[in-house]
């Protein structure tokens, strides 16, 4: 009767005990996500307040919150929707085609060796290059037309694609793909159960890489002065006429499509790829 | 040689495999010649390098061989020879039922019965939970069992085994034995299985082939003595003791200059 008592009691004392420690785990999981909050806010604060007893030079930093009222006008007016869906639809159009060829001709090459003899040299000489810089030379092809914003998107997302694809497939472990060959996968078959689906976690890192790069494109092709639209020409505009508030309107703006694309992107990894989950 | 259905057997004769290290030509395979009688379990056992990989990857088509013949039984529209690796041979995109249908699929069989097939090799391996998991969420011998279902479900008259408990701890690879054993004893198909361990090859099959170190050629062909259906009750028997020192006195001389010289 007594040893059972102490049992008892030292069950529950190491029950005490294991659910301090996991209430500790939580309130450090709490504290986290607090500061992950507190921090940015803090510094808006700051600055806020730097600007307006100006410590700094509210010309140059605007208090967030006249940038804020700035933002409202222009939405309101209209004015910054007629400079974010260019930037959007060049980014759509060159980015999602320029995606979608670079997986392509990256599967075709990482399957087929001669394909891969044949266009892998060029490719890896061609990446390299920086794709604003040929820019000047859409312009003269194509003129001040669309056309050469959405291609010096659509170059740089592929290259980016097609390298990241290859590594995908070639990152495959040798031993799937002979499984895939051992049980009879050929042609398609291969392409659809084995080399796609291997691929496929090189291809999800290659479109965030490519998402920030396509974004720095797309604003720099703004700021050339070969278009008055998209968030770059606004962003260029705005300082040109030292309108420092919208300047950073489309700088905000901008920022936010980055982060959005790349929340979208890492979602879809989760729902496509829910093989990976919990790794 | 073999009696019963010829045409069944998997043959092997004069199988040689070459390949270059630099200039120098490596003789991996040499004249090695194999008839396995349909529905009975081979295991073959030699020095690390002998070429016994390499001669079960030559017999399910995953590699070339120089010269030589190599037999297997026509099946219908199936895979000739059904293969379980190492590890990580399984498709860690596919859910466990997925991955055993996969050779059914392949070979174009419908979904229903493909699946139906499927799930019955599921219960057959006591994975029936875990049919919509994927591989990462099995344990390593999990993981195995489905590597062996799927295999078994192509309904292939052939199943080529490259070590497939050689990455498992010491427990589960003892139970998996028995469980290879049941499951072969209820199916019969047959099997040729690579392994490392002298115990596993006496323990679960019919003849153990000995093998030379490289070039790899046939030192020893044994046959295992004990009645089926087997467990590891022969362990005891002192016959049992005799002849995993017949196997190791074969042995002990090329597993020690391939030890030194690999």
């Amino acid at each position: 009767m007594s040893i059972e008592t102490r049992t008892d009691d030292r069950e529950r004392r190491t029950l005490v005990a294991a659910s301090a420690q996991r209430a500790r785990d939580r309130r450090l999981a709490t504290r986290d996500l607090v500061l992950s909050i507190a921090t940015p806010i803090l510094l808006l604060v700051l600055w806020e307040l730097c600007a307006r007893v100006e410590i700094i030079d509210p010309r140059f930093f605007p208090p967030p919150t006249r940038i804020l009222a700035a933002g409202w006008e222009m939405l309101l007016s209209g004015e910054l929707w007629q400079h974010t869906a260019p930037t959007l639809m060049r980014l759509a159009v060159g980015g999602g085609l320029g995606a979608l060829a670079g997986i392509v001709v990256g599967l075709l090459m990482g399957a087929s060796r001669a394909l891969n003899a044949a266009l892998g040299p060029l490719f890896s000489a061609l990446y390299p290059l920086p794709k604003i810089a040929i820019f000047p030379i859409l312009l003269m092809i194509f003129g001040p037309t669309e056309l050469p914003k959405i291609i010096a998107v659509f170059i740089t997302t592929f290259f980016i694609m097609q390298i990241n694809t290859v590594s995908g497939v070639w990152a495959i472990d040798r031993k799937l793909l002979e499984a895939g060959a051992a049980y009879g996968a050929r042609g398609m078959d291969r392409f659809r159960f084995v080399i796609l689906p291997g691929a496929m976690p090189f291809v999800f890192s290659g479109l965030r890489t490519a998402t920030g790069t396509a974004v720095v494109v797309v604003t720099a092709v703004e700021f050339t002065g070969a278009t008055t639209t998209g968030l770059g020409y606004l962003i260029w505009n705005s300082w040109q006429l030292f309108i420092p508030e919208k300047l950073y309107v489309g700088l905000v703006v901008i920022g936010l499509i980055g982060a959005l694309v790349t929340t979208i992107l890492s979602r879809s990894e989760k729902l496509l790829l829910p093989w990976r989950r919990e790794r | 040689m073999s009696t019963a259905s010829p045409s069944s057997a998997v043959v092997a004769e004069d199988v040689s495999k070459v390949f270059f290290s630099g200039t120098d030509p490596v003789w991996a395979l040499e004249d090695f010649s194999l008839t396995l009688e349909p529905g009975s379990f081979t295991c073959i056992v030699g020095p690390s390098g002998c070429g016994k990989s390499t001669f079960l990857r030559i017999l399910g088509g995953l590699e070339e061989r120089t010269v030589g013949e190599v037999t297997l039984p026509a099946g219908e529209d199936r895979i000739p020879a059904a293969f379980v690796f190492q590890e990580h041979g399984v498709f860690p995109w596919m859910t466990v039922l997925d991955n055993i249908a996969f050779g059914l699929r392949m070979s174009g069989v419908g979904k229903a019965e493909r699946l139906r097939t499927a799930r019955e090799w599921l219960e057959r391996v006591r994975l029936a939970d875990f049919a919509d998991s994927y591989p990462h969420q099995l344990s390593g011998g999990m993981r195995q069992r489905v590597a062996i279902a799927r295999a078994f479900a192509t309904g292939s008259p052939v199943l080529l085994m490259d070590e497939p408990l050689g990455a498992l701890d010491a427990q589960t690879r003892m139970l998996m034995q028995e469980e290879l054993i049941a499951l072969w004893e209820a199916e019969r198909k047959t099997v040729l299985m690579v392994t490392h361990d002298i115990d596993e090859a006496i323990i679960l099959s019919d003849r153990v082939i000995v093998m030379s170190g490289r070039p790899g050629t046939l030192r020893e062909d044994i046959t295992v003595p004990f009645d089926r259906p087997r467990s590891f009750e022969i362990e005891r028997d002192p016959e049992y003791s005799a002849l995993r020192a017949r196997v190791w006195d074969l042995l002990r001389e090329d597993a020690r200059t391939a030890e030194e010289t690999a």
